[in-house]
């Protein structure tokens, strides 16, 4: 590619100190059956020691190429051009041999999944020790001591007896605090992070972004950072840089992103994120469309097709990314009308608000009672024995009513989802009691009643593509169920066209396989699908989490629409917090196969009791870097002990701020008697149990 | 370490103890010594058979029960496993035999797992590279050539080379040739009688172990942990070698392993062709001449072979994986 593209000038370095990284004109194209696909069309910045640049942009965006790019970890089918200046040696063209010498040493890098990232078969001390001899002349003994020091560093307690375990016996954050000590083994000058915390747990990611922020502190390195989530940017980067469609599309320092966003994208991107910001609830706003396929790009910016703004010369020209006075780099040919405030980068466009009133006052669908669910723990290979017993889910009970949500919130392992999956299972639970639509599920013997209550109940899986049968076309995926329950052909017919005019699919879609449609499409299949026996109870399990922000929105107005429209009731199970608040007009938060609160949404989110409540609530990054880094924290230490060893009293005991501070005689409650749910006063519907608050 | 593999091999003992003698049993009412006389001329009488077959433990008048004792005190006490229906030790064909077929497979199975395992990882790290495609191709061609006509085709060629090159190096029949003595001659003949049964076995027995090790590379090969250790700093190269390759080679430490009885016994076509013979052919032998201490005794050979690669398999994943901690 031999074009003469203008590399836009970068903002004047405040300090005046040279880059440690210069990234020029990158881009990177991979081969693929329908033509190259450009994944990065000309990425430029410059990173100065000791400062965070966040990257965001949305899955194919091109930010993990740009990063595997800067690395030189690009599988060899991929095409790189452009420059990556590392200290002033341009690392794009060297071989493997000298790129070898950089990775590790001058630049370190953190991955997405800790579970994944780090060889099974290796103890951490000797991953870390590997990685340190690899660039130093070490003695294995004194490579070892470093490796116990680092790991100390990262924040594992007792690193020399931790250093000889292996990846398996340690937990998501712990692993991930170990992949963030190999990075920085070697003291690099540059940090890469490619989406660090997006695989954790949002009370281990706040703890794991501070192991980030130290480490950089310790090395002085100049940080990129990318992700998919504005709160983590707002609170750790210096600059943003906004990425759609392989291109930065505006770049800028934090305050002055977050304050007005320029490019219509960033406006609306931040328009269309959940937030659990006090205050009010703001609706969200999708961005209608899915982004570009990198393949053949028509001219013009490729946002113009799902811009409010665009102007018929966008449709003509890509604009390049220029100066914006007072802002930062924009690619948009509107960038000094949004930057004055006399344009709304959002059109117009009318902010879909949810139902005002909620009626709670239906029918009850499902009542669940003291639910007790154990999984035994076995050991030995020929005999198992019983050598102990893991309380997934102890003594947990709600309502649910016609046309209602309930959110299931907690950490991995709280025992939200064996919630779900036992009130799934139409079967007589090991404790308690499960009534669906009026009917004690233990009551039901006969397999035709059964079944006849499973069309009641229907799930909307987490990652759509894996729910769905690849070898299906989306017309037989919605016959399924229909056939289940001995429809015949021509209602089952009319009724898939029903279906797919319901979730907003165009009746084409029947014809496409699930591969052949986008993240947000094969969701709404997968919900047309759960709709098909016209259900009165739809649980779904993390709908949203395998979805784009941009997505996300749609889905979630369209969750709200139906059961508008049906009166569904919805129990949900999600970590993001965020999207919890905005489908749920309940929320049950679990500790450890507790509901240590419950409540009406609002009511949690403004006035949270529980102390995990409250932790878990003040974890979550708010896009919005002034409140962001300034607002107090309750950043809970450790993590979720296992449910094989409750303690007596309350569990949550071993993490509990509250605890810490309390007077003996409280204590001496919180460990032996396990609290029971207290009604807080004037807020009917809101309970907790906590014995220090 | 010593202790757990004492253990293991304490219980491999039982096993292979209870699988010999179910063997017996299984041979004596299977395989009919008597038969054996029924061709020849003059006819022999019951009583005759019956006297011949007497001293080797096999008189089918004698009540099963007693034959098996003595032949299990025989083997218990002076690892004696009893003779053929004609009267040949079978201690002496197993020692003699198992010789000649470790010869023959010793080499060729060494032969095929590195050849297998080298091209599995080079072709893995080239997926669909010109050089995957042709080895592919070759594997699944030669995977798909019975034994006996690769063995043919072998022998063919060698008789062509031999023929041209005016040499008659190679040999297509037998393990030794006779009249060669002193040490060094002896060694060096029997090597080149060894040249084409080699050549055949290993062919018949690298395919495999290439088609799966490059698949089982190919699953750990992009795996994101072999991305951290080149971000450490490692080439594409040393991360794929020292953690792809490690614990991709698990399964097929197993698989050798477990393989070391079947391939022991299992040559038979070969060692037919080549005229060797060895452990497989006697396998047959003993079957078709209705030779029950024969039988059983290759099977107690199998079952031990069994136990030592099983151990082997354990050892080799210890080694291989350092969290299986052994207990």
């Amino acid at each position: 590619m031999t074009l003469a593209t203008t590399v836009p000038t970068q903002p004047a370095t405040p300090t005046g100190a040279t880059p440690v990284l210069s990234v020029r004109d990158l881009r990177i194209s991979f081969p693929s059956e329908a033509g190259p696909v450009q994944a990065v069309r000309g990425v430029s910045f410059d990173l100065l020691p000791g400062r965070t640049l966040g990257i965001v942009g949305e899955s194919g965006s091109g930010k993990s190429a740009t990063a595997m790019g800067i690395m030189g970890l690009l599988p060899p089918t991929a095409d790189l051009r452009g420059q990556v200046l590392l200290g002033g040696r341009d690392l794009v063209g060297l071989g493997d041999k000298a790129l070898s010498e950089v990775r590790g040493n001058a630049i370190g890098m953190v991955f997405q999944d800790p579970l994944s990232a780090l060889t099974p078969i290796f103890s951490v001390g000797r991953l870390l020790s590997d990685a340190l001899r690899v660039h130093q002349d070490l003695s294995k003994r004194a490579a070892w001591e470093q490796a116990v020091e680092l790991l100390g560093l990262v924040g594992i307690p007792d690193p020399r007896e931790r250093a000889k375990s292996f990846p398996h016996e340690f937990s998501g954050g712990m692993r991930q605090r170990v992949v963030i000590a190999m990075a920085i083994a070697n003291k690099p000058s540059v940090l890469v992070a490619d989406e660090p915390t997006t695989a954790l747990d949002v009370t281990v990611q706040a703890q794991i972004l501070d192991v980030l922020r130290l480490a950089q502190r310790e090395t002085g390195a100049g940080l990129v950072l990318i992700t998919h989530d504005l709160g983590v940017v707002a609170g750790h980067a210096d600059d943003i840089a906004v990425m759609y469609a392989g291109r930065f599309v505006e770049q800028a320092g934090v305050r002055e992103l977050f304050r007005r966003p320029t490019m219509p994208y960033t406006a609306r991107l931040l328009a269309a994120v959940p937030t659990v910001d006090s205050g009010v609830h703001r609706p969200l706003v999708p961005i209608g469309g899915e982004p570009p396929r990198l393949v053949d790009l028509p001219p013009g910016c490729p946002f113009a097709s799902r811009c409010a703004v665009a102007l018929d010369a966008c449709r003509t020209d890509e604009p390049e990314l220029r100066e914006v006075t007072g802002h930062g780099h924009v690619a948009c040919v509107r960038a000094d009308e949004i930057a004055d405030g006399s344009l709304d980068p959002a059109g117009g466009v009318a902010p879909v608000h949810r139902a005002a009133e909620r009626s709670g006052t239906g029918e009850v669908v499902l009542r669940v009672e003291d639910l007790v669910k154990t999984f035994p723990i076995t050991k030995g290979a020929l005999l198992k024995r019983r050598v102990g017993t893991l309380r997934a889910v102890n003594g947990v009970g709600f309502e649910l009513r016609a046309g209602e949500t309930l959110g299931l919130v907690g950490e991995s392992g709280s025992g939200k989802t064996t919630t779900l999956l036992e009130v799934l299972r139409l079967r007589k639970p090991e404790g308690g009691r499960i009534e669906i639509a009026g009917t004690d599920v233990s009551t039901v013997e006969t397999t035709a009643r059964k079944r006849e209550l499973r069309r009641d109940v229907q799930i909307v899986m987490q990652d759509p593509l894996g729910a769905l049968d690849p070898r299906l076309p989306v017309f037989d995926l919605l016959a399924e169920p229909l056939q289940a329950i001995g429809r015949d052909r021509e209602s089952i017919r009319s009724r898939i066209a029903e279906l797919l005019a319901l979730v907003g699919l165009d009746p084409s879609v029947g014809d496409r396989f699930p591969a052949a449609l986008s993240g947000g499409q094969r969701q709404r299949v997968g919900i047309a699908r759960a709709l098909a026996t016209e259900p009165k109870l739809l649980a779904l399990d993390e709908p949203l989490s395998a979805l784009d922000v941009s997505v996300q929105a749609g889905v979630i107005n369209l969750l709200a629409r139906l059961q508008r429209e049906l009166g569904l009731a919805y129990l949900v199970v999600a970590h993001d917090l965020a999207v919890v608040r905005y489908v749920s007009d309940r929320i049950a938060v679990m500790y450890l196969g507790h509901i240590v609160e419950t409540g009406d949404t609002e009511t949690i989110f403004a006035d949270p009791k529980h102390p995990y409540t409250r932790a878990l609530l003040s974890a979550i990054p708010v896009p919005d870097p002034e409140r962001e880094r300034t607002r107090e924290r309750v950043v809970l230490q450790g993590e979720q002990p296992s449910a094989a060893r409750l303690p007596a009293g309350c569990a949550f005991v071993d993490r509990c701020p509250l605890y810490r501070l309390a007077a003996d005689d409280v204590r001496e409650r919180c460990r032996t008697e396990r609290p029971a749910p207290a009604e807080v006063a004037g807020q009917p519907g809101h309970q907790y149990a906590c014995h220090a608050v | 370490m010593v202790r757990y593999v004492t253990r293991k091999a304490l219980g491999w003992l039982l096993m292979i103890v209870v699988a010999t003698n179910a063997t017996y049993f299984l041979a004596s009412w299977f395989l009919d010594p008597r038969s054996n006389f029924k061709e020849l001329r003059p006819v022999r009488s019951e009583e005759q058979i019956d006297r011949a077959l007497a001293p080797y433990n096999l008189d089918p008048s004698v009540p099963l029960v007693h034959r098996w004792w003595d032949w299990f005190t025989g083997v218990f006490l002076r690892f004696d496993w009893g003779k053929s229906p004609t009267g040949v030790s079978v201690n002496g064909e197993i020692g003699y035999r198992s010789l000649i077929s470790a010869e023959l497979v010793v080499i060729a199975t060494v032969l095929s797992v590195v050849i297998g395992v080298a091209l599995g990882v080079y072709t893995a790290s080239r997926q669909y590279g010109w050089a995957d495609r042709v080895t592919q191709a070759v594997s699944i061609a030669v995977f798909n050539i019975p034994t006996s006509v690769a063995a043919l085709a072998v022998v063919f060629v060698a008789i062509w080379l031999n023929q041209h090159a005016g040499l008659h190096f190679l040999y297509v029949a037998g393990e030794n040739s006779p009249n060669v003595e002193g040490l060094l001659p002896t060694v060096g003949d029997r090597l080149l009688h060894l040249i084409l049964p080699t050549l055949t076995l290993t062919l018949m027995g690298y395919v495999g172990y290439h088609l799966t090790q490059r698949a089982l590379l190919l699953d750990t090969i992009n795996a994101e942990f072999v991305r951290t250790a080149q971000a450490t700093g490692l080439t594409r190269t040393q991360a794929i070698r020292r953690h792809a390759l490690r614990a991709a080679l698990i399964p097929t430490a197993a698989s050798v392993a477990f393989s070391i009885p079947s391939i022991f016994t299992g040559a038979i076509i070969t060692e037919t062709i080549f005229g060797w013979n060895g452990m497989g052919r006697y396998f047959i032998q003993t079957i078709s001449k209705n030779d029950v201490h024969g039988t059983v005794a290759t099977a107690a050979f199998a079952a031990a072979l069994t136990a030592i690669g099983a151990i082997l398999a354990d050892i080799a994943t210890v080694f291989l994986d350092p969290r299986v901690r052994v207990s």
